[in-house]
């Protein structure tokens, strides 16, 4: 009996062993990870050099990892021994509260939140005496968190530093907190959800004195594995996605300071890329104009913004004959001046506590 | 090449076990001596040079000093000298270039060099050899490949145990492969995995997390301090488990290095459990050829010191790595000549004086700089004005507190204890056993698999010694 044990064990162990060698050998490398929307490490360039200098051995190193074969299952499987067994809150600063995931952006950057005020003041400073500017905080979901469990980001600090400084810059400012909740953030992802921002549109025409929206017809745009939604490694339902339209966005035209071609506010076809929320103005991009042919008044909004810009924008668009959308993290002033003239336009500055909580990402 | 990593677990393992049991018996320790030249040179292409000059050195001051036993002695301190000049040069020449610089206010340029990994280890093993030879405790290996194998074995070349040629000696020459050694061996290897993968790596993710607190506090100062004792036991003896697991696969039967050091109730005990490879090498190459206890008490005193000194500058070129020697010493000194013969009538205080000890201890060991140390104890002892408690350390006791509870468990000889008692009872308990060993083996092969496919923090601590 004994001597069966031993034979057990040392075959399946060197079982599993040899198996996975060969499963690895076998199965294809991938380029990408959908789950983790990542690029996965190829097999190294191996040169005298490689070897030497040991950028082979390191690059295998993560070859071996990021090609493992049922990656995704392991990684489940690590996920929930980290939450259920060892009663951890987070798995790599991820956490699941009420279905929702979230991840910890902590502690309060102090010096970023300062740094964020001084970069939109330089923005700022070209601008004409005749654009009237306009601020807006967008809270991250981990905001609405009803609970102290998790660590959180010092969010009173974060809206009074910035609030403080615009007020004496004389920005006109839109609260935002009171007007979303949790039910308006993706589960999986990031972002808010577009057809949750009623109340955003609203508080912003107000304060912006923009007329009253129109209706918008809701498109369904099937699942959304957000962002979150890899990195939890856990089999969690996805979010749908949903898209407004209407005669108005439908008619306007799209183009970009990267590509000649006119395109619309929508890209359906990103709905099966690697990120859906993309389907948004065709994703990150520096410099988007969006055209208004409805709209003959000849005003003219610029809008500041991070990735939450992107699905909220297209609501806006009713207001103005033309709206230009500046992603920072992608373009500088110096460039961007050179394709636009302040004047007499409206200027929003429209960024989520992420971003104040790391602006090195945005540009000078 | 780290054991716990996929490229060992998955390549380099499987490949090297079917070409070891494949292969006639005469071959198996070619096997080894390639395979591990190829597991040193993976992390060190060009030292494994230093490796082999090492092993071809010390093969021949063996040789000669049994054949010229007249000159033994000079060819003994000749290889001395080589070997601790080839541990100095690369672990200790820049130590010495700083802190030159700092009291003769000179700008000697460091040399910045790239010390070979397991250095300090290798260098002990052939140390014990050549001095066992000159002492006729064994005989001079005449079987190079032998010998190199013995050097480079490769589980326990990087970080230890430090094992003694005679302990292999006739292994070396011949050993044994059976269902029940190779299983022994996996299972151990199994439990030293996932000491080190499930509880070491997360011990040091804690610590990572609270050192890096924006807003401090004295529970997260004594809470790092206590997760970074239970991180360098697991990762440590779990290198140590995996490694004399590994040597059981292939035949070889090396000494256990920790006993559960935790549990020990002095100082004096710990260090007879603690990296015991380590602390017998000192006490049989240092202490006793000083006179050991039976010389005056100033010499006794003396030897003490610089045993402990020679300990904690071996684990690293630093002010803070040669107080933690002399930290112990101290204690040593005082349990020998003061309170250790009280210690014994203190029931559980023994056990919480010298857990207390130790990890104060680690964290001078753990500290960047001697002033790091300070700052840190002060943290403890809540003289740098920190809170007593924060939100922030809150999450992170909460967060790992079920590790911290399985780790302490873990050290302690609980669960061996159960083990043990359920093989008692003939029968079931024996059948159960029978069937919960491969499985356990197994679960933790996939369990571990999935850590090392989702982590970022793997490192070994022994590697930098």
């Amino acid at each position: 009996m004994k001597n069966s044990k031993d034979k057990i064990l040392t075959l399946s162990f060197i079982g599993f062993l040899c198996t996975f060698f060969v499963i690895n050998l076998c199965v294809k490398d991938q380029d990408v990870s959908v789950s983790e929307r990542r690029k996965l490490q190829q097999f190294p360039n191996v040169t005298l050099s490689t070897i030497t200098d040991g950028s082979a051995k390191d690059e295998f190193e993560d070859y071996t990892v990021d090609q493992f074969a049922f990656r995704d299952f392991f990684r489940r499987i690590k996920a929930n021994i980290n939450y259920k067994v060892f009663g951890m809150l987070d798995n790599n600063g991820v956490f699941i509260k009420d279905d929702y995931i979230f991840k910890t952006d902590y502690p309060t950057k102090t010096k970023s939140v300062l740094d964020f005020t001084k970069k939109i003041q330089s923005y700022a400073s070209s601008f004409s005496e005749n654009n009237h500017v306009y601020y807006a905080i967008i809270p991250d979901k981990n905001y609405y968190l009803n609970t102290d469990l998790f660590l959180n980001l010092d969010y009173d600090y974060m809206y009074d530093t910035v609030t403080s400084s615009f007020d004496k810059a004389g920005y006109d400012y839109i609260e935002l907190r009171d007007v979303l909740k949790l039910e308006d953030y993706y589960k999986t992802d990031t972002h808010w959800k577009q057809e949750n921002l009623a109340g955003v549109v609203d508080r912003i025409g107000s304060v912006m004195n923009l007329g009253a929206s129109s209706d918008y017809q809701a498109v369904e745009g099937g699942d959304f594995y957000g962002v979150y939604y890899g990195q939890a490694a856990l089999n969690l339902k996805p979010d749908k996605i949903t898209y407004l339209t209407n005669e108005i966005i439908n008619d306007a035209t799209v183009s970009y300071l990267e590509d000649t071609k006119q395109n619309q506010v929508y890209i359906p076809e990103n709905l099966t890329s690697l990120d859906s929320y993309n389907v948004y103005l065709d994703g990150p991009s520096s410099l988007i104009t969006i055209t208004n042919p409805h709209n003959t008044s000849g005003k003219e909004l610029i809008v500041y913004r991070d990735s939450f810009g992107s699905s909220l924008t297209p609501l806006l668009i009713e207001s103005y004959s033309k709206i230009t959308v500046l992603d920072t993290r992608y373009i500088t002033s110096s460039i961007y001046q050179n394709y636009l003239e302040f004047t007499n336009q409206d200027v929003l500055f429209l960024y989520s506590t992420m971003t104040l909580n790391n602006s090195d990402i945005l540009k000078n | 090449m780290l054991f716990s990593s996929i490229t060992f677990l998955f390549y380099f393992l499987p490949i090297l076990l079917i070409v070891y049991f494949i292969v006639p018996s005469k071959f198996k320790n070619l096997v080894l001596l390639v395979f591990s030249l190829i597991f040193y040179a993976y992390g060190e292409p060009i030292y494994v040079l230093i490796l082999l000059l090492s092993c071809l050195v010390n093969f021949v001051a063996g040789l000669l000093i049994e054949k010229f036993p007249s000159k033994g002695k000079l060819i003994l301190v000749l290889t001395i000298v080589y070997n601790v000049g080839q541990l100095v040069y690369f672990k200790y020449t820049d130590f010495f270039i700083a802190n030159l610089n700092n009291i003769f206010n000179l700008s000697v340029p460091l040399l910045r060099i790239v010390m070979p990994i397991g250095i300090s280890f290798f260098t002990f093993q052939t140390l014990s050899y050549v001095i066992d030879v000159y002492r006729k405790d064994v005989e001079a290996s005449h079987n190079f490949l032998n010998f190199a194998t013995y050097v480079s074995l490769f589980p326990q070349l990087v970080a230890g145990p430090i094992v003694r040629y005679k302990t292999v000696e006739e292994e070396l020459k011949k050993r044994e492969i059976t269902w029940s050694g190779v299983a022994k061996g996996l299972f151990r290897f199994a439990i030293g995995l996932g000491k080190k993968v499930l509880i070491a790596n997360l011990a040091g993710e804690l610590v990572t997390n609270l050192t890096g607190l924006a807003n401090g506090s004295v529970v997260a100062s004594i809470l790092t301090a206590v997760a970074f004792t239970l991180q360098i036991y697991f990762d440590f003896s779990g290198y140590s488990d995996m490694a004399i697991g590994l040597g059981m696969v292939f035949g070889f039967h090396f000494k256990k290095n920790f006993n559960y050091p935790f549990t020990a109730t002095s100082i004096t005990d710990f260090w007879r459990r603690w990296h015991m490879s380590l602390s017998s090498f000192f006490r049989d190459y240092v202490y006793i050829p000083l006179g050991g206890s039976r010389v005056s008490w100033i010499k006794w005193l003396r030897n003490i010191l610089i045993v402990w000194f020679l300990t904690g500058f071996w684990h690293g070129a630093a002010w803070n790595f040669i107080v933690w020697g002399l930290f112990f010493a101290v204690l040593l000194i005082l349990e020998k000549k003061v309170y250790g013969k009280y210690l014994d009538k203190c029931g559980v205080f023994r056990y919480i004086y010298t857990i207390f000890f130790v990890v104060i201890s680690f964290v001078i060991f753990q500290a960047n700089s001697l002033g790091d140390a300070f700052y840190n104890l002060k943290s403890i002892f809540g003289f740098n004005g920190l809170p007593f408690i924060n939100q922030e350390t809150i999450y992170y006791l909460r967060s790992y507190g079920v590790l911290l509870i399985v780790a302490i468990l873990g050290s302690t000889p609980l669960l061996k204890n159960l083990v043990n008692k359920i093989k008692e009872k003939q029968g079931t308990g024996l059948k159960v056993m029978n069937i919960v060993q491969p499985a356990l083996c197994l679960v933790l092969l996939v369990v571990v698999t999935a850590y090392l496919i989702d982590s970022s923090f793997n490192p070994f601590l022994y590697f930098r010694f």
